[in-house]
């Protein structure tokens, strides 16, 4: 038995919330992804294997619709609206990302599902919520990030705010959605009911401005973008150190948590010949403090960072990464996807797996569990579904649909 | 209604500092869960120096990233390298469903709180323990913060302009990432535990999390061989897709059409028939060869203009488009307004203290941020007293002994 493996889960997200669906899948839960006939638009999001696009060979899907299965359902027919409800009648959670109002317009709302079955867990997942102003604002991720905070603090200060990498708001709105269903599930098994859970992937990703979401109502100064790291009035502090053959992170910061770290550095630094006692002696626990109040002159500090980045530009990555672990420095390399996957930290966790796409008579690695459960392992039992893979599974061994309704069904182009 | 709390029944002895762990007790705490939370007396917790502050003053309370991280829990200091701690320790782990810590790992163990010793303690209890780089590996020592696993997952690196060193994500970036895949783990394991009765211990990493946020780009290594880069603000299907520079300092609209009808929408709502007329830009193809020529078009058609003007009427075009938002544009935002999400706390000494609100809204049980973060210390008499039922000699010993710092 898995950890969720008593609960069914219907997934009609789009490209917004697939990745809710897929964290409930990999504990367990039998999640069926209901797709407009033809397949998700998700399979149209690049990149594909071997670069041709093909809806069973996205790899964002693939990446997000690990451990569900799926069927193909056209919800803007009333036959499909039908047996969709059938299928309600029978799950514990429905997980959506439609714009606001599309579902209730198509009768699949939460009011017209509790309905059917007053114990469904129905999520939403949208850009900016239920209703307010700005519900019905057209959208994408770099709107979102703008939207949400995260946006103006990353990138270089003389050039405009950049992206943060690959798409990253609806997943984690996603997650937010996950955490909340299984919240108003413990609920459910008191009360016997279901309730609507709305979440916004704006409020989502303020979680990424690291609480300076909060400097305004505060009345507190706010970071401001600098490349490879932060500037905090005037202050510029380096978060990115170049290695000899690459770059690190590095936190070399201030204060009675930091400055300890900051301490035992710039001690190894001196031991090194890279600065002199006076410079490794200075007080790194007030060494903030002293900066942001002038006594120590921005100048001075101009002059630690360059010891300090001529002290980890003699040094690999390996070298630099090698250090933190026989010394307790704050440092990690900055690494490239391959270099991810690469990993022998992930290797001796065993932490890739191997999944098998029978269909092309291949296996891939891809990201493995998220956690190590000691009793309920998270298991990956198969690969993202292609379009209407288990269509006679669900229609007729679970709702026992006979041939010729499923041939019917599938003429009319219902599924 | 606080009792109708989805968590309500849910107790938390919580070891968890800094910014990854908290995160994800908050999330608890939000939806109605007890949690108590350990604090060291001797060792500050890293996340109450941390920006932004309470009136920019640095204070032992003033730290906003730790009062957004601990909101609605109880705190008590104990310094766990006293032995009249332990029975502490070992009274909270009975009373507790879940444990959860956040140090480096073998620290728990050096003080003899590894779940082996407190599933004998009590048999039934979750306990998760959430680290960079998880419990094993040549890795496993790595101290430190997400920014550091960000940088070793990858996100760092991809984030930024192609012809410059990595801007990087801002900050501890997985750290923002773990928190929902911890609570998700607890409360699964809970769920578990309650069709079962068995407990267990579960293993987190935040960088493995973390990983599941770059899937795509990890599969286009693992299946394609192809190692992506920083491409700045470019996207691979969409043209244009950037941010633009608006009238004032830093101020700056984020603008992105998805389509051959948002691109349509977009030079209507510009009424520049030339970009619409222009053959090369029909296709999303034919845009993206020359995005850099569009995006210039559109810089000079925005770089003169209210930022809040473009983004109403690109919007009332049905064009993604949006102000770049700084903290004070999130908190006059009518829509983050009107979703509750930023909450005013009482605090004992300052007054009203802003915290981000809880992440979903459920229709019927509602999650609610029911008080401050605590003090250090704060809730010392009620944990001992009212949740342990420790008696007033008991706790003079405590004292005593120093144990609470």
């Amino acid at each position: 038995m898995s950890v969720l493996s008593p609960y069914r889960v219907l997934d009609l997200t789009t490209e917004r919330g697939l990745l809710c669906g897929q964290m409930l899948a990999d504990m367990g839960a039998d999640v069926i992804k209901v797709e407009p006939p033809g397949g998700s638009p998700a399979r149209s999001i690049g990149p594909f294997y071997r670069d041709a696009p093909h809806p069973d060979r996205s790899l964002y899907w693939w990446a997000y619709n690990r451990n569900k299965r799926a069927i193909t359902l056209d919800l803007e027919r009333d036959a499909g609206r039908d047996l969709l409800r059938r299928l309600v009648e029978r799950a514990d959670f429905l997980i959506e990302s439609h714009n606001p109002g599309h579902m209730s317009q198509h009768n699949l709302g939460f009011a017209d599902l509790a309905k059917i079955n007053p114990a469904l867990i129905y999520v939403s997942i949208t850009p900016f919520g239920q209703d307010g102003p700005k519900a019905n604002y057209a959208d994408s991720d770099l709107i979102i990030m703008a939207a949400g905070g995260p946006l103006i603090l990353a990138g270089d200060a003389d050039r405009p705010p950049v992206r943060l990498c690959v798409p990253q708001a609806y997943l984690h709105a996603s997650a937010d959605a996950a955490v909340a269903a299984l919240a108003a599930h413990h609920e459910r098994v008191r009360s016997g009911l279901g309730q609507h859970v709305d979440v916004a992937a704006v409020q989502s990703v303020a979680m990424a401005t690291q609480s300076n979401t909060l400097a305004a109502a505060l009345g507190s100064i706010e970071p401001r973008r600098m490349s490879g790291g932060v500037k905090m009035g005037p202050i510029e502090i380096p978060l990115v150190w170049p290695a000899s053959d690459g770059y690190v992170a590095m936190t070399f910061l201030f204060g009675s948590a930091l400055g300890v770290f900051t301490a035992r550095l710039m001690q190894f630094i001196c031991e090194q010949g890279f600065c002199d006692e006076a410079t490794r002696d200075k007080d790194w626990i007030a060494y903030g403090e002293q900066l942001f109040s002038g006594a120590e002159p921005l100048s001075e500090f101009d002059r630690i960072k360059q010891i300090v980045s001529r002290f980890t530009r003699s040094h690999t990555k390996a070298e630099l990464l090698g250090l933190a672990v026989e010394r307790g420095f704050l440092i990690t390399p900055l690494t490239t996807i391959a270099e991810v996957v690469e990993s022998p930290q992930f290797a001796s966790r065993d932490y890739f797996q191997s999944v098998a796409h029978p269909e092309l008579g291949e296996s891939f690695q891809y990201p493995g569990p998220f956690a190590k459960f000691s009793a309920t392992p998270i298991e990956y039992r198969r690969r993202a579904p292609t379009v209407g893979e288990h269509n006679s599974e669900i229609y007729r061994d679970e709702l026992g649909l006979s041939e010729r309704e499923i041939a019917d069904l599938t003429r009319a182009g219902i599924i | 209604m606080p009792n109708d709390l989805p968590l309500k029944d849910v107790k938390i002895c919580d070891f968890m500092w800094v910014m990854a762990g908290p995160a994800s007790t908050r999330i608890l705490a939000d939806y109605g869960a007890t949690v108590v939370r350990i604090e060291s007396p001797t060792r500050v917790d890293t996340a109450r120096t941390l920006q932004p502050y309470y009136g920019n003053q640095f204070g032992p309370d003033s730290s906003g990233l730790f009062a957004n991280c601990n909101a609605g829990k109880f705190g008590i200091s104990l310094d766990l390298g006293n032995t009249a701690a332990r029975g502490v320790v070992h009274d909270l782990v009975r009373w507790a469903d879940v444990v959860t810590e956040s140090f480096s790992p073998k620290a728990m163990r050096a003080w003899g709180f590894d779940y082996e010793t407190l599933r004998k303690i009590n048999p039934g209890v979750i306990m998760l323990s959430s680290c960079l780089m998880g419990q094993t590996g040549p890795l496993a020592k790595i101290a430190g913060f997400g920014n550091m696993a960000a940088a070793i997952s990858g996100f760092t690196n991809l984030t930024g302009w192609p012809d410059r060193p990595p801007s990087g994500v801002f900050g501890a970036y997985t750290d923002y990432v773990a928190p929902r895949f911890t609570a998700m783990a607890i409360l699964a394991a809970l769920d578990y535990r309650r069709r079962t009765g068995a407990g267990q211990y579960i293993d987190q990493s935040q960088a493995e999390c973390a990983i599941h946020f770059l899937g795509p780009a990890i599969l286009d290594y693992t299946v394609n061989g192809r190692v992506e880069e920083r491409v700045g603000n470019s996207d691979t299907d969409f043209a244009p897709h950037g941010v633009y520079p608006a009238a004032g300092d830093d101020n700056w609209v984020a603008i992105v059409c998805r389509d051959d009808d948002d691109w349509r929408r977009l030079c209507a709502a510009m009424e520049d028939d030339d970009l619409a007329r222009n053959p090369h830009y029909a296709s999303a193809a034919g845009r993206l060869a020359h995005r850099d020529a569009i995006d210039s078009s559109i810089a000079k058609w925005s770089r003169a203009l209210d930022r809040g003007a473009i983004e109403s009427r690109l919007q009332s075009h049905g064009v993604p488009a949006h102000q770049v938002q700084n903290s004070a544009d999130a908190y006059a935002d009518p829509q983050f307004k009107h979703r509750g999400h930023f909450v005013a706390l009482d605090h004992p000494s300052l007054g009203k203290f802003t915290v981000e609100g809880p992440r979903a809204k459920l229709s019927r049980t509602p999650a609610a941020v029911r008080r401050m973060a605590p003090s250090l210390g704060q809730d010392n008499q009620y944990v001992l007293e009212t949740i342990l039922g420790y008696g007033e000699t008991q706790i003079t010993e405590l004292v005593a002994s120093r144990a609470l710092g």
